[in-house]
């Protein structure tokens, strides 16, 4: 194969948010490369959803987030000066957050929604309206550029996953097993 | 054991190992496929397939009160049942996906059928592996139209894939020995009209995807005593570590 080598042949990547249960908040769960949305959605279910509990997904193209640390925001307020566009009109954007450190597997969770016209005018706005004692990571996604999985394909998409304990490492008595080895090898 | 079930037990039998010795062929893909994300979804896939594969066996044991162990593991290659579509070398990525998406399509047409079976086993079973093979199909039909319409190079390797895998659909359609009786008594779907049903659905996903279905060439093998040398080579693979120690306890 011959040509550019610095040529960037990765897949975009998309970040996946993951609803355990209807009415629960959608928690991202992390991040896969897909040529478009609806590939997104399926390596997400494939690489996330295996095994734990799914209700729905939502897929986003990574560019489209404004992600900011409570640190980032400490040093530099220069996003404050933003300006919004004459022409932009206002749209729904999804706040996320990430309020503790204990959850090592989870990222931001989904904490609501707000209008803005653009996703720095959502983020100063979200600090108002969303304000926590501990905020470490504040994530501004436009709804529009949220792919979500389809409801009626609930069954097919993640409910197999609950019967197959044989994915769970407690499946196989390995340990147990092992130590009735080294019980009956003679030494 | 009836005449009926004795049929029925074949079927199943070759029911599952259509679908143990796809699942192994789709396995060989771990750890070597296009990029991490369909790594983890295909070795999936593949471990749905074997474990549709377990459920199949499981109908038969119940008939013959064989072993699923040792229908997998202790039997000749020569005595395996499988359509000769599913033995072939795993190719490129695109005879790979090409024949999941043929034989998914195949799921999708003949499961409602099954599930309507007045044999009631065979239809739980089949009401239990269908939303997986719904997802199957989509992840399947995805990849399909996106190689299809990709690059030129993409779509030169669908199209050779397809003209490889095409002939060895007929042996799909087959009637097993005595297997009208089966549809007689309302067990299983008439043949043509799952074919019928297959072409209705596989037909103009592939033209859309800009892929021809070629013409077939030359007479289908429809015997499903008859196999492609690669059979042997995958059962010594499946078998190897199983035969070391028949006694061993997994």
């Amino acid at each position: 194969m011959s040509g550019n080598s610095t040529r960037d042949t990765q897949w975009p990547r998309f970040e996946l948010f993951q609803q355990e249960q209807p009415g629960k908040p959608h928690v991202n769960v992390g991040s896969v490369h897909a040529p478009d949305g609806e590939m997104a959605l399926l390596n997400g279910r494939d690489v996330f959803v295996r095994r734990p509990e799914c209700h729905n997904l939502w897929a986003v193209p990574a560019r489209q987030i404004l992600a900011r640390t409570a640190m980032e925001l400490a040093a530099d307020d220069g996003w404050l000066d933003v300006p919004v566009p004459p022409d932009a009109a206002p749209q729904l954007y999804r706040i996320f957050q990430k309020t503790t450190q204990r959850r090592s597997m989870n990222y931001v969770t989904h904490v609501g929604d707000l209008e803005a016209r653009t996703a720095e005018e959502a983020l100063k706005l979200a600090q108002r309206r969303f304000a926590a004692a501990d905020v470490f990571v504040w994530w501004i996604v436009p709804a529009a550029a949220i792919l979500v999985s389809d409801e009626d394909q609930v069954e097919s998409l993640f409910r197999p996953a609950r019967d197959k304990t044989y994915r769970q490492p407690q499946a196989y008595r390995t340990l147990s097993q092992m130590q009735e080895i080294k019980r009956t090898t003679p030494t | 054991m009836s005449p009926l079930d004795r049929l029925l037990a074949d079927k199943f039998l070759a029911l599952a190992d259509d679908e143990l010795i796809l699942a192994h062929r789709n396995s060989e893909w771990t750890g070597h496929a296009p990029i991490l994300e369909e790594d983890i979804a295909f070795a999936n896939i593949a471990q749905d397939e074997l474990g549709h594969a377990t459920l199949w066996y499981g109908l038969r044991a119940a008939l013959t009160g064989e072993e699923p162990d040792d229908l997998v593991f202790f039997r000749d290659a020569a005595d395996f049942t499988c359509a000769q579509l599913v033995e072939l070398p795993k190719g490129d990525w695109a005879l790979t996906m090409m024949r999941q998406f043929l034989f998914d399509a195949l799921e999708m047409v003949r499961l409602p059928w099954y599930m309507e079976s007045q044999y009631r086993p065979l239809a739980e079973v089949a009401a239990k592996i269908r939303p997986e093979e719904i997802y199957h199909y989509r992840h399947t039909s995805a990849w399909v139209k996106r190689l299809g319409w990709g690059t030129a190079e993409s779509q030169r390797r669908m199209q050779a894939a397809l003209n490889e895998l095409w002939p060895y659909t007929r042996q799909l359609f087959a009637p097993l020995p005595g297997e009208a009786a089966l549809i007689e008594a309302g067990y299983l779907p008439d043949l043509m009209r799952l074919e019928m049903d297959w072409w209705a659905e596989v037909e103009p996903f592939l033209t859309a995807a800009s892929l021809t279905i070629p013409a077939f060439t030359k007479a289908a093998v429809i015997s499903r005593t008859a196999h492609t040398p690669h059979l042997a080579d995958l059962v010594a693979d499946l078998q190897a570590v199983a035969r070391l120690d028949r006694q061993a306890i997994w």
